[in-house]
């Protein structure tokens, strides 16, 4: 995995912690020159730092995604100091993914946050790094989840992003690439701190889902979700578009 | 017709029923027995929709289906994503996800503790993916999915939640709709809103209450992927 994503450029949304972190780390660890961007420049400088002591190259860029501005203002960071872009990684989720609803409590607000995160944010991502990726016949990637496909029980709202994060990379796929660029998902199931807190809280937890996971542990952010991201962009992956790669040990077959 | 009086005495509403593919669902419903009205979304709240409901089923007398076909027209137009901008997004897209939530949660509100059905129109289009049509189908599957949510929860109130799905045909007049290359329907002489009804009729019915959760493509067997 050393060298397969050397020269390349790759942006990543949401990357100071958990599954972003996970895969900026492979990234970096496979030779790409990586932009961690995050809301907290703390975690995201952190993330910087890792790679760099392994060796690897990286810059922050401090950006929350429900901010145009500075979505554009990361992706001209990578295209002034990294010299292009060749991925762009929407990671970034809302804060209150996690968190239980029922659907017909939900109001305007609760909505705003899920849509401005996973879709808005889809669609300004797109936007803003079309042409960069066009000129590298580069990789949009989105993360989505089984929520997304089969919906949640107690996550209603985080479904519906997350759903709509596949209709959207299904035409996108259809539009760009005749661009030259593959648009794709990864819906994972790895140890972040959302899920190691939700352990924590409850400790049957984890043999449950380890119990319901054909491979029998959950993953790891790096090592399992980042491999398979640096897979989807490196050259090998080069005839693949539209499509979500389920990451997660088998637990959720249900595409 | 088979389907004669399926739906005698239930009282249905449906959300762009007035023109279109909304109003040959409507037709479907009454020929097939129901009280079906059509309900305007005027003011896209949660309040503004909730409000529209109390007052459609307050005239309905009660309330036991509830179809959504409402679409905004913007998002059956052909463009670009990056010619499309963020009031075309916002206004398109994400209020098509808003008003889907809010007209569940008024069904919801009438229907909760006495059951009832619940079918939203989810062009399958969703499933495919079609260049131009990003805001759409990220739209419409994400519907399709909260609608899943709907039916995992609410279940336990004796209402199903399922989707339908169309082919975009059924949503134009056919010379206006969007080229997309799905291939060639099964069913050569299928007419994509009239051929619709005895699914919805079924949908509709007290016989129906074991399928939830799912989506029915009715499109003439063009996509039948998954």
């Amino acid at each position: 995995m050393k060298d397969l994503l050397a020269d390349r450029v790759v942006l990543i949304t949401g990357a100071g912690a958990g599954v972003g972190r996970g895969i900026a780390l492979a990234c970096g660890g496979a030779g790409a020159k990586v932009v961690v961007t995050a809301r907290n420049p703390e975690q995201g400088r952190g993330v910087v730092a890792e790679i760099t002591e392994r060796g690897g190259t990286a810059l922050f860029a401090r950006c929350d995604v429900t901010r145009r501005a500075e979505i554009d203002a990361a992706v001209q960071a990578a295209c002034q100091q990294f010299g292009a872009l060749d991925a762009l990684i929407h990671n970034a989720t809302s804060n209150r993914s996690p968190e239980p609803h029922a659907l017909e409590d939900v109001d305007a607000s609760l909505i705003e946050e899920h849509t401005s995160v996973a879709l808005r944010a889809a669609f300004d991502c797109a936007q803003l790094s079309f042409e960069p990726l066009r000129q590298r016949q580069g990789h949009y990637v989105l993360l989505t989840s089984p929520a997304g496909i089969e919906g949640s029980a107690t996550l209603p709202l985080y479904s519906a992003v997350k759903a709509g994060q596949r209709g959207f990379l299904k035409s996108l796929a259809k539009e760009w690439g005749p661009q030259g660029i593959q648009v794709n998902a990864i819906s994972p199931l790895s140890a972040t701190p959302a899920l190691v807190r939700a352990f924590e809280a409850n400790p049957t937890l984890k043999t449950q889902l380890e119990t319901l996971t054909p491979l029998g542990r959950v993953g790891d952010p790096e090592l399992d979700i980042g491999a398979a991201a640096t897979l989807l962009l490196s050259p090998a992956s080069r005839y693949i578009t539209g499509q979500t790669w389920v990451v997660d040990g088998g637990r959720f077959l249900g595409l | 017709m088979a389907q004669d009086g399926i739906l005698d005495g239930r009282r249905a509403l449906v959300t762009g029923g007035e023109s279109g593919f909304g109003a040959a669902l409507l037709e479907g419903l009454c020929t097939r027995g129901a009280r079906a009205e059509s309900i305007a979304i005027g003011d896209p709240s949660r309040e503004g929709v909730h409000a529209s409901f109390d007052a459609a089923v307050a005239a309905l007398g009660g309330l036991d289906v509830v179809v959504h076909a409402a679409l905004d027209p913007s998002l059956l137009e052909s463009r670009a994503l990056c010619e499309t901008s963020g009031a075309q997004w916002e206004q398109g897209c994400e209020a098509c996800l808003r008003t889907a939530v809010f007209v569940l949660q008024a069904s919801y509100r009438h229907l909760r503790g006495r059951g009832g059905r619940i079918v939203l129109v989810t062009p399958a289009v969703s499933t495919a993916g079609a260049a131009g049509l990003v805001p759409l189908t990220t739209a419409v599957e994400s519907i399709r999915i909260v609608a899943k949510t709907a039916a995992k929860q609410w279940g336990s109130q004796g209402i199903t939640v399922n989707s339908l799905a169309p082919g975009l045909d059924a949503l134009f007049d056919s010379s206006q709709a969007p080229r997309v290359a799905l291939g060639e329907p099964g069913l050569p002489d299928f007419d994509p809103q009239r051929d619709v009804a005895p699914v919805l009729g079924f949908l509709s019915s007290e016989e129906a209450g074991t399928l939830t959760g799912a989506t029915l493509r009715v499109d003439g067997g063009v996509w039948m992927a998954g």
